[in-house]
């Protein structure tokens, strides 16, 4: 079996650990990312999703258990967390609000910058990012409090995707924009991600959101991987998930209906595009 | 520098809804009564005040049931503090004359002496400071903002009378203290995300200037998200129809039980021993 990019096993998480206020966000997570696939972490919110992802690059470090990012251990104080960071960039939630450069390419370029690299390099590279996430070269000198907040979130993404990690981690990056800017941006990422062919991990708490995307799921509950596999088999286990408040996508709990109800159908599909073919032929 | 938890190692202004004696009294006497002791702690120069202090408020932690290692952990920062109180009292403090008054000699060097005197200030400055810092730890334990708001705002009433917006000063600083731990928060959040993209802010490289300037990625964020929470509190304050302390009524009234009027006798005692104590020797 090829070597795992990022290991994590048995890792355990208290927040304001020593005082009065303790509480467990991580308890016993196992988890693992390969190269070139997207991992998806579902869980309900105050499941531990952002606290596992921030242990993915040094923000956080373990407080009992083992990260392994390309072979080092975190726990290791010598680590240089730096040099962790450019190969696993992490996008956090609404980050449209981290922005702080006056024009759109300057904040872009902030991450290439601190990595040292030649200006022609960082000019080159600003230029790819934005291009990835969408954004035309004349938004290069628009002002970035000028822009409503779905183009902010493309302006954030870019200044991750400009440091060309190798793994990137996306902390709900299609939290509250609206049905298109959803489909837009994952459309963006996925075209990124088989371009480049890097690893993402992507957390959500939207089953619907992960289905058509993620090629392998980690169900988080109550700081615990409670279901782990390829997508369709976690998918499979609809009254698991329920049991954890979440919800199988509209398609998939149709289908399952219909087999319930007599009709040979298998439910096994996770997007729209998937379940016509199925459907067509019950109809037949 | 691998920890961001800003908030972790702020031990007091932390409320702990223990449920004690103390915190079932009036949140005017819970306020009004740390403060006294405080204050009698800032009067009163002795030695034997300062560590009566101590044991005061560590008898009221107790009390309170407030972890004692909780409030312990709230000293930390005034380590540095007590390095300062130290070499000033030792530097700026009149030895000669102290030593023609009796006092012993410590240690000399050279033309610097150091008299037995100045160490015992230091030592009672220090001791006080403790007691302080325990008092203001016992108070954010006993009383949440809520609490205080209330204790402010019925401890200003009788003041508007005289044209005093006690209910706004009041509001203000509610807002105020709700308004920390969510920067905090906010803060926290933005150094991650900047860390995320390679900035660094633990080294102290460079001189003033640019270390100023490699604040930027915080300062300009956190600026910007304090202006628009401001401005979206004001609209859901407009939009909920208020129309500032002119006939509102509360839902949680102030009253007075003979145990409140009990807890505020013993703290004047306690305030006035702390002052008088050995005043006469």
């Amino acid at each position: 079996m090829e070597q795992a990019l990022i290991e994590v096993h048995d890792l355990h998480y208290t927040y304001m650990r020593g005082t009065p206020l303790e509480t467990t966000a991580l308890c016993g997570v196992d988890f693992s990312v390969f190269a070139g696939e997207i991992v998806g972490v579902i869980g309900p919110t105050g499941s531990g999703k952002s606290t596992l992802l921030q242990h993915l690059n040094g923000l956080l470090r373990p407080q009992r258990g083992t990260v392994r990012v390309f072979g080092q251990d975190l726990s290791n104080p010598r680590v240089d967390l730096r040099a962790i960071r450019r190969r696993v960039a992490l996008l956090f939630q609404n980050p449209e609000d981290q922005l702080f450069e006056r024009y759109v390419a300057d904040d872009v370029a902030f991450g290439p910058l601190n990595l040292g690299l030649p200006l022609e390099e960082v000019r080159a590279r600003v230029r790819r990012a934005m291009e990835a996430a969408g954004l035309p070269p004349s938004f290069e000198n628009r002002l970035t409090w000028a822009l409503s907040a779905g183009e902010r979130r493309r302006v954030a993404l870019a200044g991750v995707l400009a440091l060309e990690p190798e793994v990137l981690v996306l902390d709900e990056p299609l939290a509250g924009l609206d049905p298109r800017g959803r489909r837009e941006l994952a459309a963006l990422l996925r075209g990124w991600q088989r371009q480049e062919r890097r690893a993402v991990v992507w957390a959500s708490h939207s089953m619907e959101e992960i289905a058509g995307l993620a090629d392998r799921v980690y169900v988080l509950a109550e700081g615990r991987v409670v279901l782990e596999g390829p997508t369709r088999q976690v998918f499979a286990q609809g009254e698991v998930l329920a049991r954890w408040g979440l919800e199988v996508p509209a398609v998939t709990q149709m289908l399952v209906e219909l087999a319930r109800a007599g009709l040979p159908v298998r439910p096994t599909a996770l997007t729209l595009e998937e379940a016509l073919p199925l459907l067509e032929e019950v109809l037949r | 520098m691998s920890d961001f938890e800003v908030l972790r190692t702020l031990s007091f202004g932390q409320y702990l809804p223990t449920g004690s004696i103390l915190h079932r009294l009036d949140p005017r006497v819970r306020l009004t009564g740390v403060v006294l002791l405080a204050l009698a702690l800032m009067v009163n120069p002795g030695p034997a005040v300062g560590l009566l202090g101590i044991v005061l408020a560590l008898g009221l932690l107790l009390l309170a049931r407030v972890p004692l290692g909780h409030a312990l952990r709230s000293l930390r920062p005034l380590l540095p503090l007590f390095a300062i109180v130290l070499a000033l009292q030792m530097l700026f403090y009149p030895h000669r004359a102290a030593l023609a008054a009796g006092s012993p000699l410590v240690w000399q060097w050279g033309p610097i002496v150091v008299s037995a005197a100045s160490l015992v200030g230091a030592l009672a400055m220090m001791l006080r400071m403790v007691a302080i810092v325990l008092l203001l730890t016992l108070l954010t334990g006993i009383a949440d903002t809520t609490d205080l708001v209330h204790a402010v705002e019925g401890m200003l009433r009788p003041f508007q009378r005289l044209g005093l917006p006690a209910h706004e000063l009041a509001l203000v600083l509610a807002i105020t203290m709700r308004f920390i731990p969510l920067l905090g928060r906010e803060l926290e959040r933005l150094m991650k995300a900047q860390a995320a993209r390679g900035a660094d802010f633990g080294r102290g490289r460079g001189n003033f200037l640019s270390r100023a300037r490699r604040m930027l990625p915080l300062l300009i964020p956190l600026f910007l998200a304090a202006l628009r929470r401001a401005e979206e509190l004001a609209l859901a304050i407009e939009a909920r129809g208020y129309a500032g302390g002119r006939g509102r009524t509360c839902l949680v009234r102030l009253r007075m039980r003979p145990a409140d009027f009990l807890a505020l006798g013993i703290a004047l005692a306690l305030a006035a021993l702390l002052v008088f104590l050995d005043r006469g020797g």
